[in-house]
Formats: structure tokens, sequence, C-alpha cells
């Protein structure tokens, strides 16, 4: 197997394959099944200060090539958190990396959760998510160009680890916010999250989500998370993590190709949790192949 | 378990849908379909050799471990499922315990197989009918007696696992029901497949995940 390793925000990660944020719990729940330890890492679910138990169900339903769902941001809170679920990843991730999501609806949501957890050992830094559909307020800050520059800039001003923020592909521009990000201090992007959609069953005449509206995910928003990451990554010197839809390595191939150091796997895991791994062989596979060395080589390498 | 065609091809259906055990046969799982939408129609057209993806056992199950003596299993439609396993397996693990089964359906036409059931249980499954078309004419709950039962487990249509719900707290009968709700991942991952649940002792309520911590849960944690 090809070395897929490499060095992002000054850590290294051992392939580029990492778990989305909501799609994999805090790592334990996939143990039983995948060696998590394996991958380029894992993304928690998000952490807000205080415990949520998230929407009234109905919470997910499928969608064509995809799926819609409406959690709400359901977690442990962040002393739940360091109680409940690090304990499990310090003992466990010693050679995937852990990025800890943070949420939250005012700047002190989100500084608290991060100061929080600034003293605890086990993960490498913070994704922002600036960009959930499923609660109010939740895409607040990734469509304020003003409110994300302040948010931004005091995340940067509370912590020293890696900040990665986590864009909402709702936007006119998506560039527009990859500058406001860099310009104040951010370590890196997650392009994207989910798109808000809506599913109406016909003979009840409502709307199948319990909160009537979510977030699609999955193989339906392939093109546009690769779109994303393309804009991103053209518009900022930060390495971008590209999300959506990816299922299999040659999806998670045109992510790199499109400029992105990392990609996430969500929604492909529910469908099969082998999926991460098998992209991770497919990768080195097709490096292989192709004659590519090292994984950097293949970074933002799309020919004009 | 999970059964789904994996993330090739844009498979429809997309996600895995949860199942029941059905039944074990040499080695083999099996499950029990009815045809109701793309995917039940794609399981019910699998042949020898084509393959799927399962995924599983999950979850928590129904729980024989009080030892019961006389045990009710109450099946609504394709609820049937887990009661075509369960009677043979209780006659293992408990050799003295009573096992009935009462199955109803809306008509004749949607009814399983008495021949097959009776060959796959051992048992002789009391079976019901809505429009009277087969067995008893009614809804399976309207009869419904639990005076000597020990253990009353069920599984179908939510008004129905509400009514025994109902009929074994007021006779203190133990009763355990199979919750049914959308899932994706079934490991407990995405938190999509809730329900209200209260701890009987402290009266706290919160949201399980019926793929992890049911889809069995005891009648005293659904505050239905």
């Amino acid at each position: 197997m090809v070395d897929l390793s490499l060095q992002v925000f000054g850590a290294t990660f051992q392939n580029p394959i990492l778990l989305a944020s909501g799609t994999c719990g805090y790592g334990q729940e996939y143990s039983g099944v995948i060696d998590v330890d394996a991958l380029g890492g894992i993304v928690t679910k998000a952490v807000t200060p205080k415990r949520r138990r998230g929407n009234l169900p109905t919470r997910i339903t499928e969608t064509p090539a995809g799926m819609i769902n409406s959690i709400g941001l359901a977690n442990v809170g962040l002393e739940g958190f360091k109680r409940e679920k690090l304990p499990w990843i310090q003992e466990n991730l010693r050679s995937a990396q852990v990025l800890v999501n943070v949420a939250g609806w005012t700047v002190e949501d989100f500084v608290g959760v991060v100061e929080g957890l600034n003293e605890e050992v086990g993960f490498l830094g913070y994704e922002i998510n600036v960009s959930c559909p499923n609660v109010k307020g939740g895409t607040l800050f990734g469509t304020d160009e003003k409110a994300l520059a302040v948010l931004v800039k005091a995340l940067r001003e509370s912590t020293s680890r890696p900040l990665i923020i986590k864009l909402t592909p709702n936007v006119p521009d998506i560039g527009v916010f990859a500058e406001i990000c860099e310009a104040n201090g951010a370590d890196g992007l997650s392009t994207i999250n989910t798109f808000p959609g809506m599913v109406i069953d016909v003979d009840t005449r409502r709307a199948v989500i319990g909160n009537e509206t979510g977030g699609v995910s999955g193989p339906a928003i392939l093109p546009m998370g690769v779109y994303a990451t393309r804009v991103a990554a053209t518009r900022v010197d930060l390495p971008v993590i590209g999300i959506g839809g990816v299922r299999n390595a040659k999806d998670a191939l045109q992510y790199l190709l499109a400029g992105a150091s990392l990609i996430q796997i969500g929604t492909a895991m529910f469908v099969d949790p082998f999926t991460a791994p098998e992209v991770v062989a497919g990768i080195s596979e097709f490096c292989e192949k192709h004659g590519v060395g090292e994984i950097s080589e293949l970074i933002g390498a799309l020919e004009a | 378990m999970m059964v789904g065609y994996g993330s090739e091809g844009y498979a429809v259906p997309f996600l895995p849908r949860p199942n029941s055990v059905a039944a074990t046969i040499d080695g083999s799982v099996g499950l029990l379909i009815r045809i109701f939408g793309e995917g039940s129609r794609r399981l019910a057209q699998l042949d020898a050799g084509d393959s799927v993806l399962l995924l599983g056992p999950l979850g928590v199950g129904f729980d024989l471990g009080q030892a019961p003596r006389k045990v009710l299993c109450v099946a609504g439609g394709v609820g049937l499922a887990p009661f075509i396993l369960l009677p043979r397996w209780a006659r293992e693990a408990l050799p003295d315990a009573e096992v009935h089964v009462l199955y109803g359906e809306r008509d004749a036409a949607a009814v399983f197989d008495a021949g097959k059931l009776r060959e796959l249980t051992g048992i002789d499954a009391e079976i019901w009918t809505e429009d009277g078309s087969l067995g008893r004419k009614g809804r399976i709950t309207d009869g419904l007696e639990l005076g000597d039962i020990d253990l009353v487990l069920a599984c179908g249509p939510t008004p129905m696992l509400k009514a025994v719900r109902e009929l074994a707290l007021d006779s203190g009968t133990a009763c355990q029901l199979a919750v049914e709700e959308h899932m994706a991942c079934g490991m407990g991952t995405c938190i999509g497949c809730i329900v209200e649940t209260v701890d009987p002792t402290t009266g706290e309520q919160r949201y399980a995940r019926a793929c992890i911590e049911g889809p069995v849960f005891r009648a005293e944690q659904l505050p239905w």
C-alpha cells in the first residue's frame, strides 16, 4: 500500500480520509465494525455549551441519491463530552486525528466550548460549525460576513489549536466567506455542510421531517461539494477539507484534485460502514496505478 | 439487522432498512418481506447468489431473562417477523415455557402461509383478520386477555402496540414492545431514530435511539 500520509495543520494525518461530524458519533460507535484508528481521523458530533435533546421526530428520511436529516444538534454538551466521550477518544484514537466540532448561537457559546476544551488532550483542533441548517440561527454566522469575521477573530484569540471553519453552501459566493475566515486567522476550511431541503408526504400533505425542513446530504450533493471546494481552494491559501457525497475513491480523488487536502465521508457510512477504509484502499490503488509517490501531488492538481 | 445494497450505483433504496431476523436456518438468516415499496420489491426479486449488505445483529431484542412460564406474542402484519424465530428460540432457552402467537392482518390475502408458519415456529398461531376472511374477526387486541400470561411481547403498528401496552400495564403483566422508526445507520451514530422514553424510577424523560437502545422497550419505558 502506498504511503498516504500527509502534513496538515501542523500534524500528521496517516491518510486523507476523515469521518464527518454528525455521522460517526464520537468515534466509539463505529469501533466494533471498523478500525477507526486506521483512518486519517474523525470529526466529532457537534459539542454545544449545554446538553441538547435535539429536534422532534421524524428526523431523517431518504431522498433521491441521498437523505435529509434534521437532528438539531442533539449532543451531550461540553461537560458531558469531557466526562463521557473524551476519555474513550484519548484511550483509543492514538493514530487517527480528532477534530472536535463546535456549535453555538452566540460568539460566547463558541468561545466557551473552545476555552472549556483547550486544556484537554486527545484531539488536534476544532471544526467550527457555522452552517447547521436545522436549528434556528444555525447558519447565522455562516451567512453573515460581518458576524463570521467577529466570530473567527474571537475564536483565534481563544485558542492556539487548529481552527477549521465548516462553511455552508447556501451563500451566493462561498469564496467570500473563505476569504473572511483566512483574514481573521482560521487555519482551514471544511466545505460543505448540507443543503437545506424539504420532503412532503402527498397523502398526509405534511412535511415528512418533524421540523419541516432538513439538510440534504449524500451522492446527490457531490458535484456541489466538489465545486465549493474548488472555489474555496483557489481563493485562499488555507488547507480545505472537502465534504459532500463521497462514497468511493473516485469521489474522494475529485475533491483532492479540486484542491482539498483532506476529505470527510458521512452519509455513505450509513449505507456501508466499510466505506471509509475502502476509500483509503482505493486511493492507495489509484496512486500505485498512476505512479503517484505522495498524496500531496494530487492536491489541487486539476488540469486547466 | 440493517439490510441494504451498498452505496455503489446510486441504489434505490439508498439507505439500508431495519429488519427483524425472522429465521435462522443452517447458518443463514431469514427475513420476512412484505412488498411495499421499491426496496422490498427488490429484496423479493433477489436470486440465489445475489448480494445484499447485512449489518447485525444490532440493538436490544426481546428478553426472556425473567424465565416466564407463559409467553404471549402479539404480531401485527409484518411485525410477525421476530415471532417466527422466537418460539423455537424460547423452547431452547426455556424448555418449560409455553409460547403462544397471536397474528393479525387486514384480510386473508395478507396472511403469511399458515402451514409454513407452523413449520418454522413449530406451533399454531392464532390468526385474526380485520374483515374476518380468515381466522377470528376483528382487531387482534379486541379480545386480548392477559390473565395468566407472565410476559407479553408485541411487534406491529404503533396503535396496536399502544393497545397492548395499556392492557399490560392495567393487568400488571410484564410487556416488551418492538417499535419501528426511520433509521439510517443502525449503529447509534446518526441519532435519527429517536423514541421518547421515560425512566420508570426517576420519571426522567429522554430520547433513546431505537437502533441500539431498542427497538425493544419495556412498556413502562414508553410514555405513550
